[in-house]
């Protein structure tokens, strides 16, 4: 008992001691942790914190002259009826390529997660799907220029070559076509991506799970709802903002297929900050415009995460 | 020893102050330095680059050429010269340009800091093109006060010029007898009566200003009140998008320069405009045309004013003021324009703007376009409305008239919205 006693006091004695030697080296860990963490936080805030700042200030003042004009620039820019139309036409590509995407790398997922058993076989298909994401998009936009260009356009050529068209399409010149051509190209290079991202989910449900499902005789539609979305649903969130994102900042493979055109049919939303920075040098309304895009992104994605539930059920 | 190492220190600083002043004074740059140059990709370049070792070997200046495609190099300019670094010790700049350089003050004048003379063999056009405020036509409000400067030089004579299959007809004289070939020569699927370029913004609206001044038309008035809703620019409109458009191939909306040229050059084209960097690049390149020998270049045809107008697109040399060693790009400009280097450099590739080499004999002989370009130059082709919210209206007005050849809207539609909106860029720009 003493023993256990003096021991109990020795620990008792003991421990504002260890509490101080505690206190000093866990200060020194996260004297440590912070300097390690300083390189990352100084560049963060050089190419994320200070560049947005100066948007926020630039947004704020006259682009000659430099004067401060308040939110004169967020009028502006509300005012001109040139972004309703690129934000009609970011929503007709949104339209279009998040479904579609979704919808494919899903379906294409599921395929090769039921169906293909050899790893190798698994390894050939990541590789191919890791290929349209690793191609620069202006190296995109050129090829795709080759397969719907007027006169020499590859598609046109096919399409004449079987009797199927009589005449050229000229894809890039209508309204309809010239939004399909451009969100095509997306859809080539994205799904893959949500086809990588999803399977990896798949990969994460419990072999036991589906061994009970079959079992208990569950259909192909009963496993995926049951057991296999709740696995996805994070996954859905991320892919969902992560395109998103993407269709907000696409440009390259527009501005080289269409210009934007034909009039401003495919002039999105990226495209038309573009021209309002660089042809129209008008920075302040562009810089609010930016602001206005991250302000809209930033409350979107709080309320998505509200609204879905990030966790399984 | 001490002595020796203080005394060592000593001179490494002397030494390297020298340099510092040498260099802040441009005077180090005549031996053993080097001229960055911001340069367009493409033929406009050619001769620049093909001239370049033989100013190295002779004056041991290194050009650095540094190359970006005509889009990329506006924007890199412009940044560039806002944040006032001195990347640059010479830059190309196309001729619509000199009203945002000159306006914002960015380049150094090339009479008052290095006493550049004009040269008889040079057009006049030549120096009015490179000199800020312009000394002809409307003057942007914030400019009329200001001193007026030569600020660029040209280097790549470039005027917009016409061509048309000689072999198959005479020279058309008029903007009607451009459609009345067309409509005789367009046989669609192997021939086009006429290539509109018609991609949106810059590639159109070049393609259009032409038409529109032999039309009588214009952007902007001598007053620049906006004048592209009047009868006469609706005319010219209604030409490019209805008439032209009925003999041009399929996909009209999408066709830029290169594509124009493919088609003239494979022999399903029978006539267009053409800026010279197209004629040496494909349409009389060896390499990939079928037709050598069979394109004619004239001046632009004349339209119902009586009047056939090209239009400029010169390239220009200038300083900007940031640069370090202005003194050796003064230099190199003053070398790379004498009548010596020009003829190497048009024999390169290069397009030149000396009257006694685009009318030498020898030299039209391999460069068919010479004469034509220096009939453009003599007629004193147009420029683009001198104000520095050009590229703004360009590329609205190149917006809408692509729209309206690609019939997502009529012509009288296409010339409203886009008046209205330039009404209100320029009225936003103090004008």
């Amino acid at each position: 008992m003493e023993s256990a006693s003096g021991s109990g006091l020795q620990a008792e004695s003991a421990s504002p001691d260890r509490r101080k030697r505690g206190h000093g080296f866990e200060s020194r860990q996260e004297r440590l942790a912070y300097a390690i963490l300083l390189p990352v936080l100084g560049t963060v805030f050089v190419v994320v914190t200070y560049p947005l700042l100066f948007a926020v200030g630039q947004s704020l003042r006259a682009t000659r002259g430099g004067d401060f004009v308040g939110l004169q620039n967020y009028a502006s820019a509300l005012e001109n009826p040139l972004l309703y139309d690129a934000l009609g036409a970011t929503g007709i590509y949104a339209g279009i390529v998040l479904p579609t995407e979704i919808l494919a790398g899903l379906g294409l997922a599921l395929l090769v997660h039921r169906t293909v058993r050899s790893p190798r076989a698994r390894l050939a298909l990541y590789v191919f799907a890791t290929i349209p994401i690793v191609i620069p998009p202006v190296a995109v936009g050129v090829i795709a220029r080759l397969i719907y260009a007027p006169g020499y356009g590859v598609l046109n050529h096919l399409l004449m070559l079987a009797g199927v068209v009589q005449a050229e399409i000229p894809w890039l010149s209508r309204r309809d076509t010239a939004m399909l051509a451009v969100s095509s190209v997306d859809v080539w290079q994205w799904t893959p991506f949500v086809y990588l991202v999803f399977f990896a989910g798949l990969q994460t449900v419990p072999r036991e799970s589906i061994d009970a499902a079959q079992v208990d005789g569950a259909t192909g539609w009963t496993m995926f709802s049951r057991i296999e979305l709740p696995y996805l649903r994070p996954l859905f969130l991320m892919v969902l903002f992560w395109r998103i994102a993407d269709v907000l900042r696409v440009f390259d493979h527009i501005f080289i297929l269409t210009g934007g055109g034909p009039g401003s049919t495919t002039q999105l939303l990226s495209v038309y900050l573009y021209r309002v920075a660089f042809k129209f040098f008008d920075t302040g309304e562009a810089a609010a415009l930016a602001v206005m895009v991250m302000l809209a992104m930033s409350l979107l994605y709080a309320a998505a995460t509200r609204l879905l539930p990030l966790e399984r059920d | 020893m001490k002595r020796w190492v203080g005394l060592s220190i000593l001179t490494g600083v002397a030494v390297l102050a020298l340099a510092a002043l040498l260099a802040s004074s441009g005077l180090v740059a005549a031996q053993g330095a080097k001229l960055v140059i911001a340069a367009v990709a493409g033929n406009e370049s050619l001769g620049l680059k093909a001239v370049a070792p033989m100013y190295e070997r002779e004056h041991g200046v290194k050009l650095d050429i540094v190359e970006m495609p005509y889009p990329t190099l506006y924007e890199k300019l412009v940044t560039t010269f806002q944040a006032g670094a001195p990347t640059y010790d010479l830059v190309m700049l196309d001729d619509p340009w000199m009203p945002k350089f000159g306006t914002e003050e960015w380049l150094t004048p090339l009479d008052s800091t290095y006493g550049f003379k004009r040269d008889r063999d040079i057009p006049n056009v030549i120096y009015e093109v490179g000199t800020w405020p312009p000394p002809r036509g409307p003057v942007p409000p914030s400019e009329k006060a200001k001193p007026k400067h030569l600020l660029g030089i040209t280097v790549v004579g470039n005027v917009e010029m016409f061509m048309y299959r000689k072999d198959l007809s005479p020279a058309p004289k008029s903007w009607d007898e451009v459609l009345t070939n067309a409509k005789k020569f367009n046989k669609p699927g192997s021939m086009a009566g006429y290539v509109v370029r018609g991609a949106a913004t810059n590639p159109i609206v070049a393609d259009f200003l032409p038409i529109l001044w032999s039309f009588g038309g214009d952007v902007f008035d001598a007053n620049w009140n906006v004048v592209i809703d009047s009868p006469a620019s609706l005319r010219a409109v209604k030409f490019l998008v209805q008439d032209l458009k009925g003999v041009a191939p399929s996909g009209s909306e999408n066709i830029d320069a290169a594509d124009r040229s493919r088609l003239m050059a494979i022999g399903q084209a029978y006539q267009s405009t053409v800026w010279p960097g197209e004629v040496t690049g494909i349409v009389e390149n060896p390499k990939v045309s079928k037709v050598i020998g069979k394109v004619g270049f004239i001046p632009m045809p004349a339209g119902p004013s009586g009047k056939g107008y090209g239009m400029m697109g010169n390239w220009l040399l200038a300083i900007p003021k940031a640069s370090k060693n202005g003194g050796a790009a003064a230099a190199f400009i003053t070398w790379v324009t004498s009548p010596k280097v020009q003829k190497t450099y048009a024999e390169a590739g290069g397009i030149p703007a000396r009257k006694s080499i685009l009318n030498d004999p020898a030299m039209n002989k391999a460069n068919p376009y010479f004469s034509a370009l220096a009939k453009s130059l003599e007629a004193v082709p147009n420029w683009r409305p001198r104000t520095d919210q050009w590229n703004a209206v360009e590329t609205i007005l190149g917006t809408n008239l692509n729209a309206t050849l690609a019939g997502l809207s009529t012509p009288e539609e296409a010339t409203k919205k886009a008046a209205t909106e330039i009404r209100a860029l320029m009225k936003k720009a103090g004008y």
